[in-house]
């Protein structure tokens, strides 16, 4: 019972989904925009509940065992609930307050000035480390070992500077040579790997939908 | 004299990563603070979508999805406000989402940006951009098929609310954009799949006008959709970005609003040119090294 209930509901959704899409009968659609509308909300809402208690436990967890780099937890717990409770009562910014005074004086710590001066500078860090990376990956890696290495090790180079000003410098063709090559070799390799995929996407959620695939009712079987 | 040439190479080949690290830092640092002037030309997919926003009708707003999260900022946040002030220099009406919840803050960074910009050298009331009436902020809502399939049949029953708090039935523009058909546009500024679930969902169903802008590393990805004419053309990148602001920096001239407004994508090409030099000497340095000590090895 404990599975067949969810499969029923993935069958008769699914189901009800897919029909939707391709029926324009009025009751069918307003159905449909309730599903979207309403219950796919209410899902929604239920499962950021979920998400914030999973990861409140997780860290709770570690604190009490003081599992590695515990003191970290701490650090995740105080910034989840200081940052919920500015976002709710905090307001956005200066010129529109919220319940809780955000402000001392010329200091304000409203929930864009968190998000600019935090949020932003820390994923744009963590983004920027990809280019150090990367060009230690291009200086060791990157070899023109046999026939195909060697073409694409040129393809990146006519790429890389038809993305640049300095390309045009070179040749006045190159950046049309640069855009030729991502508009009609690339094109032609992206759409069969995308034809791949879809029918790939297809498969599987029809599998989901019909019970055949169970692995997300959990237990691997 | 050869050994010694043999040598070097090895230890090129060996060389220690922080040694690439600091000259990465300093290749892109150094244009960040001494900028080189470059003026890229419009590719085009860039002119494709500058020419239909700029001949897209009067009644037709122009609607743009923030998909994108702070770390993709510096590439896609410049296509942001160059899209903004395009849509405001020619008056037409904007309407700004956000599909990831990050997004909130990188629209409203932008919006307080170019409102700001337009409104400062306002001298009339019709000179102003006003919230409300030339533009509005959605916000975010959940799940996306919602959104995406909702907003093809009323904008209001999806956003009850705009991010500021407001009834977004009491606004006036809502009046104006009630669903799809009243959007000439939607661009998706992403660094992830989503501009395909809006081609699937928006598109497929509603046959709504797409764009996309996107970071260099997906401009590959979306390509076919380009050509195909799902996508009425593209920025990627950047360089997409900065084409993007010459065009738009071009229009507002010729509109008379020479403001000498920053423009990010332009001022950071410089880096970037320079850092694609960087790692393509790294490329051949490090070929050079390892078929020279390959060739000792045999």
């Amino acid at each position: 019972m404990k599975r067949r209930i969810p499969l029923l509901i993935v069958l008769i959704t699914g189901i009800f989904g897919a029909v939707a899409f391709f029926v324009p009968n009025p009751v069918i659609r307003s159905a449909d925009e309730t599903m979207r509308n309403d219950v796919q909300r209410i899902i929604a809402a239920f499962s950021l509940v979920l998400g914030v208690g999973s990861i409140v436990q997780h860290h709770l967890l570690k604190i009490k065992r003081k599992a590695q780099f515990w003191p970290y937890s701490y650090i995740t717990i105080i910034a989840l609930a200081i940052t919920a409770v500015i976002g709710v009562f905090g307001g956005i910014d200066v010129s529109r307050p919220g319940l809780l005074p955000t402000r001392i004086g010329s200091f304000s710590f409203h929930i864009q000035t968190i998000y600019s001066n935090m949020m932003v500078p820390l994923a744009a860090t963590m983004f920027s480390l990809l280019a150090f990376f990367m060009s230690s990956a291009a200086y060791r890696a990157f070899r023109a070992r046999n026939l195909e290495a060697t073409l694409l090790l040129l393809a990146a180079f006519i790429l890389m500077l038809g993305a640049v000003p300095l390309g045009r410098m070179i040749h006045k063709q190159l950046p049309a040579f640069a855009e030729w090559i991502l508009a009609v070799p690339n094109t032609a390799s992206k759409r069969g790997i995308l034809f791949g995929v879809e029918l790939g996407v297809f498969a599987t959620s029809l599998k989901i939908i019909l019970g055949i695939e169970r692995g997300w009712l959990g237990g691997g079987k | 004299m050869s050994t010694e040439r043999e040598n070097i190479l090895i230890r090129l080949q060996k060389i220690d990563r922080r040694w690439i690290y600091l000259v990465l830092w300093l290749v892109v640092m150094f244009p960040l603070i001494f900028p080189f002037k470059i003026k890229p030309k419009p590719t085009p997919p860039v002119e494709q979508l500058f020419n239909y926003i700029d001949t897209m009708p009067e009644n037709k707003a122009l609607a743009i999805s923030v998909d994108f999260t702070p770390d993709t900022r510096a590439e896609l946040q410049p296509m942001v406000v160059a899209l903004l002030r395009h849509a405001f220099a020619i008056r037409r009406r904007v309407g700004i989402l956000a599909i990831s919840v990050y997004g909130l803050g990188l629209g409203e960074e932008a919006i307080q940006q170019v409102t700001g910009e337009f409104n400062a050298h306002a001298r009339t009331h019709e000179d102003s951009v006003i919230y409300g009436e030339d533009y509005v902020f959605w916000g975010w809502t959940t799940p996306i098929l919602t959104v995406m399939l909702g907003m093809g049949e009323r904008i209001t029953n999806v956003f009850p609310v705009d991010y500021y708090g407001n009834r977004t039935e009491s606004l006036p523009i809502m009046k104006e954009i009630k669903n799809y058909d009243d959007i000439g546009i939607l661009i998706t500024v992403a660094a992830s799949a989503i501009p395909r679930s809006w081609i699937n969902y928006a598109q497929v169903q509603f046959g709504v006008n797409l764009s996309c802008g996107i970071t260099a590393v997906s401009a590959a990805d979306f390509y076919p959709y380009v050509n195909s004419g799902q996508f009425i053309g593209m920025l990627a990148g950047m360089k997409g970005a900065a084409e993007y602001e010459q065009l738009v920096r071009q229009r507002m001239e010729k509109n008379g609003m020479e403001w000498a407004l920053r423009n990010r994508g332009t001022e950071a090409m410089s880096s970037q040119t320079a850092a694609h030099l960087a790692i393509m000497a790294f490329i051949v340095l490090g070929n050079i090294a390892y078929f020279a000590t390959r060739r000792k090895r045999k």
